[in-house]
This record gives structure tokens, sequence and C-alpha cells, in this order.
């Protein structure tokens, strides 16, 4: 089977039912995805497949045959964060990170599909992820930034001098 | 038909572990570069320790933030650190750090002073630079006094720090006991809508006030507002692993049938943070992580009682149990009875009524 | 520049937005095993007999470890602070909860694993759990243990604050209200699932990379079940998707450490959202009946509770937490008379553990429930209710610790102020500030010399 991975052509080996989460996590070695409870309920593993969210989790390798899959590593040209990345940071939308990439793939297909969305349209868009650390407060903040236009302009990934370890 | 309240309630809690026994480590180390390395070992589980302590450490050595690494990777780099929990990584695991910056200052300044030919005494750093006190002009960068310590003098600049504070027993018959650090306080303000026609409680805001002693990082700090507001609403009405308590029927094994506070409980909330010192603390600050979810759900239930008129004790404040309570109400059975002065709820849950060796608690309890 | 103070970003921020931050499930090691467990789908039950043959036996299978296979099977987490050792990390002889840990499979991938556990023949003898915690000293309840089901605190069966005259107290009273508070067992439910990948390193060292919160505690728990050096193993972690207090029971580390050595492969064991919940350890349920003796004005002149924890099948932390709740028993106000009793209960439940508050939430949820209701019953304000009994600077806590900083005043002001909820003047401008003219009541007067009073009965309660 193959797969179009964040604009890399990849032939993949797992099983036909594998989960795509798997398939990206296990084979391809693409972590920011994650594997909150794998039932469907957290959202967690949200990434776009051909421009819409899926949860990955239950999206067997099968179903997604030759489509174009885009994770949080795809939104960055690796220099510049993207907008909804530069918000994420600017508004302290992460506190652990873990909920962080599918809200933040989950957001992007919500600003591609409707630009100007209102703070209703959001937090309907984000009703099925759920964040234990936040309050959501921040993440709200964040998307509205990006949304509305206040957010800061995406700046050379080098923002900040600390990262993880 | 849907009813509006308010409730009220303001708690406090300790910093560190209860009874003591829980030291910090930490240790610091200036690169030939002026770049300052920090081990210490508080877990960072989202609360932001990492960038807390880097604050800390930032200020007591007198170097700019961005030019510190935080290292908890590890137990072979870093020393001790009790754990990530009981409230006690901002005081006392930033007390660690402080002190280990502290004397990696102290050092610091020993070097420059030989470099400068000055006493460390009138030296002090700002900035990442080490100047005279009174003539600024005369200076080295950080940087350039670790590399005069590395080529020039055959030193390293380091410094270590832990805390502890003594494990204390409680005197068994009183009580009596020196458990904790400083205690931090918050009030919370809660307005519902009750349904009464399918016992529905919506939180409509939440209004927070925490006495932090002092905020490291305001940011952060809401965070923790903001985060322990959901986990409280979640507790105060949503979450429950046996639904069916003392019974073990009905436990939710995954997200959905375990419910979760998510964006459709989502209330406005208003976070208000007061700085009332603590005496020992990193800079003054208390402690506000584990505390965070703690007012909420009795502000809910004082909330759901403005708005009509009954009680639940229970957490979480389930649509049924609003029902079962209102319809009590209106039968005329949700009266506490009335014993003289004394005015005794909820004796349906009672030990007094239930548990066959009552006589054990009666002698506790009874009233 | 100052930082201290500032908004300034998070140190891991960039990490976390370009999703870069590593959580332990996304270390792997080549050659790298799969680890499942196998859980008890009984409450209570002993176990007649164990036979792992057909799972070691099944293809793709590496290795199984059960009771027999554990260096060191009982291991208490608060040993070093006098708590007896109660709960063994394999079952050995008996379960006492669903859920309970009876053996791990490591294996080629997880559905190898996970079928091998299928292949595990465990015989048991079911019986009566306990669950009612309020039947804790009922002669025909179950016992978890051979001499009951409450903890002993040494020298009592439970965990005592008296401080002044409670008897006193309640006997000047002009209301006595009393309530009953049961608070739920939740879930810490963290979105990052708790787990650890063991890796054998060429040196004979192990490396463990793992979510806990507590590194350093964790090292020692798992040193003492594997019986070797802390120094032989290496703890990686430090970043971690969420806690609250749910990643502090080392629950996976000893399984997948003992499979490391037996195998000497890395092994993995992530739990699945289903063990998170179902076989995790979880907060605890609390009974807490308070009854507060008010004076017709609005003084809180004493308070009585009986507390009751559920520490589910084994002790873990019960006993500090209940230790914990008592000392905040009379929370952000200042109460001079004193009599409280908490007993941690075992039942068959689920064991508990820390979570975000633990002890407190409890104690917050019995002590506001019943300031609300106190204010009701006197016909008083809620929020000069507790402006009154709030704490002042050198008030005593029940501990008799002498409070430097209290802001009950300063944090309800604060909040009156962003409502808009009206006070009357004096509470208005109450300020935070020792005791003194209105503020002290003859029965503050002497709170020094209430510390120095013991339990007025004497030691037999």
């Amino acid at each position: 089977m193959h797969l179009v991975v964040n604009g890399v052509e990849e032939e993949i080996r797992s099983d036909a039912l594998t989960s795509l989460l798997r398939v990206l996590r296990e084979e391809l070695h693409i972590t920011s995805p994650k594997a909150g409870c794998e039932q469907g309920g957290c959202g967690a593993c949200t990434v776009l497949v051909d421009g819409e969210p899926r949860r990955a989790c239950l999206t067997p390798l099968a179903a997604v045959e030759g489509s174009e899959i885009t994770t949080l590593e795809g939104l960055s040209d690796g220099v510049n964060l993207a907008p909804i990345q530069q918000a994420f940071y600017d508004k302290y939308a992460s506190q652990c990170g873990f909920c962080s990439p599918g809200m933040m793939m989950a957001s992007t297909a919500l600003l591609t599909s409707t630009p100007g969305a209102s703070r209703e349209q959001i937090m309907e868009a984000l009703e099925g992820h759920i964040c234990r650390c936040t309050g959501y407060v921040k993440i709200i903040d964040a998307v509205e930034s990006v949304a509305n236009g206040s957010a800061g302009a995406a700046s050379n990934g080098a923002v900040a001098q600390g990262g993880s370890r | 038909m849907k009813h509006r309240g308010r409730g009220l309630a303001a708690i406090e809690y300790p910093t560190g572990m209860n009874q003591g026994g829980d030291p910090s480590q930490a240790w610091v180390k200036i690169k030939p570069d002026g770049r300052v390395d920090v081990f210490a070992g508080t877990v960072d589980l989202g609360q932001g320790s990492k960038t807390v302590h880097t604050q800390i450490v930032a200020d007591t050595l007198g170097v700019p933030y961005e030019t510190v690494n935080m290292d908890v990777s590890n137990t072979d780099s870093s020393p001790l650190c009790t754990g990530t929990f009981a409230s006690r990584g901002t005081f006392i695991g930033g007390l660690a750090v402080l002190k280990a910056a502290k004397k990696a200052k102290e050092k610091m300044l020993e070097i420059a002073g030989q470099a400068m030919e000055i006493a460390p005494a009138d030296l002090d750093v700002e900035d990442g630079v080490v100047f005279v006190k009174g003539s600024p002009d005369k200076k080295m960068t950080v940087g350039e006094v670790s590399a005069a310590a590395t080529w020039g003098f055959g030193e390293l600049i380091t410094g270590t720090g832990a805390h502890l504070k003594a494990y204390s027993m409680p005197d068994p018959d009183t009580g009596v006991c020196d458990p904790d650090h400083a205690i931090s306080y918050a009030a919370c303000v809660v307005d519902v809508e009750v349904d009464d026609e399918t016992g529905t409680v919506t939180v409509l805001s939440m209004v927070q006030a925490y006495d932090v002693g002092h905020a490291i990082n305001p940011t952060l700090v809401e965070g923790q507002i903001e985060g322990g507001a959901m986990m409280g609403l979640g507790l105060g009405l949503l979450e429950a692993s046996y639904p069916h308590y003392p019974s073990t029927e009905g436990r939710g094994g995954e997200f959905g049938a375990y419910l979760m506070p998510g964006l459709p409980d989502f209330p406005e909330i208003t976070s208000v943070i007061v700085e009332n010192p603590s005496a020992d603390g990193p800079f003054g600050a208390k402690a506000i992580g584990e505390m965070a979810n703690n007012a909420q759900g009795p502000a809910i239930c004082a909330a759901i009682h403005d708005a009509v008129g009954v009680w639940v004790p229970q957490q979480p404040a389930t649509p049924e149990r609003v029902l079962r309570a209102l319809h009590a109400k209106a039968t005329g059975a949700g009266e506490p009875r009335r014993d003289g002065k004394t005015v005794i709820f909820d004796e349906d849950v009672s030990v007094m009524t239930l548990a066959d060796e009552s006589s054990v608690f009666r002698d506790v309890i009874g009233v | 520049m100052k930082a201290v103070g500032a908004r300034l970003p998070r140190y891991d921020g960039l990490a976390h937005v370009t999703g870069r931050t590593q959580y332990v499930a996304d270390w792997s090691a080549p050659g790298m095993l799969a680890c499942k467990g196998l859980r008890s789908p009984h409450h209570s039950a002993r176990i007649v007999s164990i036979d792992t043959s057909r799972a070691e036996a099944h293809p793709g299978v590496r290795g199984v470890v059960t009771c027999k296979d554990i260096p060191k099977n009982v291991v208490g987490h608060l040993e070093a602070l006098g708590v007896p050792a109660d709960e063994p990390y394999f079952a050995d002889g008996e379960v006492r909860y669903k859920g309970q840990l009876i053996a791990g499979v490591a294996a080629i991938d997880e559905a190898t694993a996970t079928a091998a556990l299928d292949l595990i023949d465990v015989v048991y003898e079911e019986r009566t759990p306990f669950l009612d915690i309020r039947k804790a000293f009922d002669p025909d309840a179950p016992k978890i243990t051979e001499k009951g089901n409450v903890f002993f605190y040494d020298p009592y069966d439970h965990r005592k604050v008296t401080k002044g005259d409670v008897d006193a107290a309640f006997e000047k009273a002009d209301v006595i209200v009393k309530g009953s508070y049961r608070p739920s067992a939740i879930e810490q439910a963290p979105i990052e699932p708790q787990g650890c990948l063991v890796v054998p390193e060429s040196d004979g060292r192990l490396t463990v990379y793992t979510c806990t919160q507590a590194m350093y505690f964790t090292m020692g728990v798992l040193a003492e079940h594997l019986q070797r050096t802390p120094g032989s193993l290496k703890l990686v972690g430090g970043t971690v998707g969420g806690g609250f207090g749910g990643k502090v029971d080392s629950a996976s580390e000893p399984c997948a450490a003992l499979l490391a050595l037996k195998t000497r492969k890395p092994v993995r064991w992530i739990f699945t959202r289903e063990e998170e919940m179902l076989c995790g350890s979880v907060r605890a349920s609390w009974h807490v009946e308070m009854a507060d003796a008010i004076s017709k004005d609005g003084w809180l002149l004493g308070r009585k509770v009986l507390t009751l924890h559920d520490a589910g099948a084994y002790t873990r932390f019960s006993s500090y937490g209940a230790t914990k709740h008592s000392f905040h028993l009379a929370g952000a106000y200042t109460v001079p008379a004193l009599r409280t009793r908490a007993y941690v209960v075992w039942s068959n439940h689920v064991p508990t553990t820390a979570m975000r508050g633990f002890g407190v939430t409890s104690a917050s949820f019995a002590i506001e429930m019943q300031m609300t209701r106190g204010a009701h019953v006197l016909g008083m304000d809620p929020w000069e209710y507790r402006l009154k009994n709030a704490n002042r600077p050198g008030d005593l806590m029940p501990t008799r610790k002498v409070l430097e900083d209290p802001s009950t005043i300063d944090t309800i002001q604060a909040c009156a102020k962003a409502v808009g909820h009206p006070l009357s003047a004096t509470y208005a401008e109450m300020k935070n500030e020792g005791r003194s003219g209105e503020w002290l009541p003859d029965h503050l007067r002497d709170q020094a010399a209430d510390a120095k009073l013991g339990d007025p009965q004497g030691a037999a309660r």
C-alpha cells in the first residue's frame, strides 16, 4: 500500500487493517499523532486525510490507500512555524502538549474551510477533543487569534533557545 | 423550567509533601561560553516547572532566560527530586534550583573578582554581565568570566543546592505536627443554571481568585487556574469511577463512558491572581497545582441550592441526583431533621443509620 | 530584565507546538518486545493455580512472568516512612480487586502478547467482595486482611486531631449543623496513558524510559522489586503528558523490567485507555460526616468529623492522604475546637492513590458544603459567614501550626469585587490582619493555650 505523508511518497509494509495511527507512529516513526485512547474518544490522534480531519486511531490503512496525509510535522516548513503553531506558542495553548498536535490539526482543517471562523465555530470544531490540562481557555484563544487575524506573524522557528530533552 | 443560582467556596492548601521529609536537589554549571546548564529532578507534567525553574535560575544568577538550559531528563545527570506532586515543584524544587544558582553566582563572582582584581563583594551580575557596583562600565560578560575560569584559572563554575523540610511525626492523640511550608488560598464563585425537568446543571461562569504568594510566571498560574476550573467542573458534575458507588456496576472504560469535561461544558472563566507572599518560598511564591480543582465542586453545589433549593451532598451532582433531590423536596421529604438545636442533613446515608457497629462511630459523630 | 514575574514563553513551548516533545511512547529500541498484563476478572478470589505453560509455548511469545519470578514482590511505597508494605506487585495466592495484575507477557507484538494472555490458565475460587466502607467494623463483613478492614495508625486504628474542648463548644452552640458528604472516586485521566520502555544495556544496567511523576521514587521502588542497586537503573523521563497523581504508583516498570531481564530485549508496556480507567488507581471515594457547632451570631465554635476513606484493596498512599485530609478539616477558617477521626478502610475496589488535591479535596467539599448550609440555617449571608470565621495571621491550624500569611479574606474579597457581590461595610472593609477588637472573641482569645490541651476524654478514643 502507499500513502503520501507530509508530501513524501511512502511505500507502507503494515497490514491493511493496521490503524493509520500505528502506521504513522510505528512504521514511519512520525510521532506527533498521539495514542491517547485508541478508541476515538480524545482526538489526540487527529491527522488530515486529503485535508479532512480524521481520527487516525480509528482509520484502517486500507481506507486511506493512496491518500495525502498531513501531520503536525508537515505544517511547518522546517524553518518557520505555521500560524496555528505560532499562535499555540504565543498563547500558551499547550501545557503537557499531548493533546496539542490533534488540536492543531483539527484547527488547521477548520481554518482552511472557514478562514474567519467564529469562537462558536471553533468550539464546535474542537468539541470532540479532550484536554485535561489547560481547561481549553488558551486553546480557544489561540485558534481565535488566527481566525480573526490578531495572531502574531509566523516567525523564524528559533523563537526560543530552549527545547525538549 | 430553568433557574439560576450562585455559589461560593473558599479553600486552602499546603505546600510540599504532608509531614515533610521530601527533598529536592539541583546543580548548576556554566559552560566556557557562559551558557548555564541546570540539572534538576522536577518532572514537568505540563504545569511548567521547567519554565519556572529556569526563570528562578536566570534571576538568581543574573543571566538572560534564553541562556539557561534546564535538564530534568534522567537520573544519571540529575540529582534527586522526590517528585511532582503535593504542590512542591515551584516551592521546594524552586528552592533547590535557587540555592544551586546562588552558589554558582558566588563562585562566578569569586572568579570574576580574581580576573578583575576586585573584591567579589563589590561585584554583581545582571543580564549576563558581571559589573562593579557603582561603576557599571567596569565589567565582564558571564561568558568572559567562564572562559577565564576554564582557560585561565583551571576552575569550573558550579553550584549545588537542596531543600528539605524535616519529617514531622504527628502526635497520635492531638495531631500536633509541623507538616508543611506555606499555605495557599483560593475562592471560587460559580453561576449555574439548573433545569428542574431534566436535573441538568449548566455552569455559566466561574470566577476564581488564587493567592499564589508570588506568581513566578503569571500566564502559567492562569493555566493552572483554568485547567483546575474545568477539572473541578468535572468532579462537581460529571466524573465518577463508580457511578453507583459502592457498587462496581457501570464503570466506564473509555472517554464518553467516563464523562470528561469538554468544550460543550465550557463556562466563562475569570481568573484573579492574589499575591500574599510566603515567608520562605522562592521569591515569595506559594503553590497552586493541586488545589486548583478543589473549590469548584462545593461552589456548584452551593449554586444548585441557590437556584432550586436542594442540597446534593455528593460529587458528581448528576442530573439524576438533582432530580431525586427535587422530587424529595416536592414531597416534603428533603428537609433535614431537627432535634432541638441540631439540624441533621443526609441521614439516609449516615453511618449512624446504616452501619451495624455504629457505636464505634457514635462517639465520634454523635450529635 | 527580570524573569521572575514575567510572562515568559514556555521553556518547552517550541517543542510542543512542533510535535517534537518526546513522551514515553515516542521512544523505541531495536528488537523491542511488547508487554501485556493479565488481570483479575474478579473483585475478590483465592487463586488456586496459575499455569503459564501454554502462553510460554505460543509462537512469538518471548517471556512470561508471575509472582514467582519477581525477586521481591511486596514493596511498600511509603515503607521508609513507616507504612507497612501490604501489596504484592503480582497477585500471589489471591486477588483483591478486579484488574489486579497476575502475570506479564512479552511478545514480538501487541497482538501476540494479548492473544497469549488468554493462554494463561488461572483457577479462581471467588469470594464475596467487601464494598461498603461504612460497614468497616461490621462483624459479618468480608475481611480484606486477617486483621480486618481498617489500617492501623499506631497506636490507634484512625488518624486523630483533637484540639480545644469540643464538648464545651457543642454545649455552648446555639445551632449544630450536621451533614454527610460523599465525593466520588475519579480518574486522573491524563491524555497520555502511563507506561514505560525498559532497555537492558551492555554494561548490565537497565535504562527505564518512564512517564513517572517521580523519577527517584520509581527508581527506589523498582530497585527494591528487582533487588538491584538503584545505581544500576537509569531512569529517563521528566517530560510527561499530564499526571495529576496517576503516574506515581510505578505500575508498569517492574513487570517490563523483569521481562527485559528475562528476555534480554527491550520491553515496552504502555497501558491501554481501558486499563487506565478500569485497572489503574483512582482518587479515593470518601465518606465525611461533619458536625459544626455555631453561635447564633455566626461564630464557628467547634467541629466534629468522622471520615471514612476507601483505600481500595491496598494501602498505597492512603494513610498519607487521610492524614493530610485530617490536618485540613478546619479549611480556610479558624475553628478552635476540633475532634476529627479518619479511618482508612480497605475494600475490594481498585487501590486508590494520589489525585490532584489529595485528601484535601474531600475535606474542602465537606467543609464548604457545611459553611453554605451553616449560613443558610443561620439566615446569614454565606460570604459574610465565611469572612467572619476566616483565618487571620497568627491563627492556629488543626496541627497548631501558626498561620503567617493566610488569604481567606483577600481571596473572598477579590471574588466579591469581581462579581459585584455586595458585602456589608464591616466585611467589605475587613482587613487581613491579626486578631483584635471585634475579631477577637473570647473563644478565640486563648488559641495558644488550646494547643496545649490534649484529648479531654483521654487516650482511649
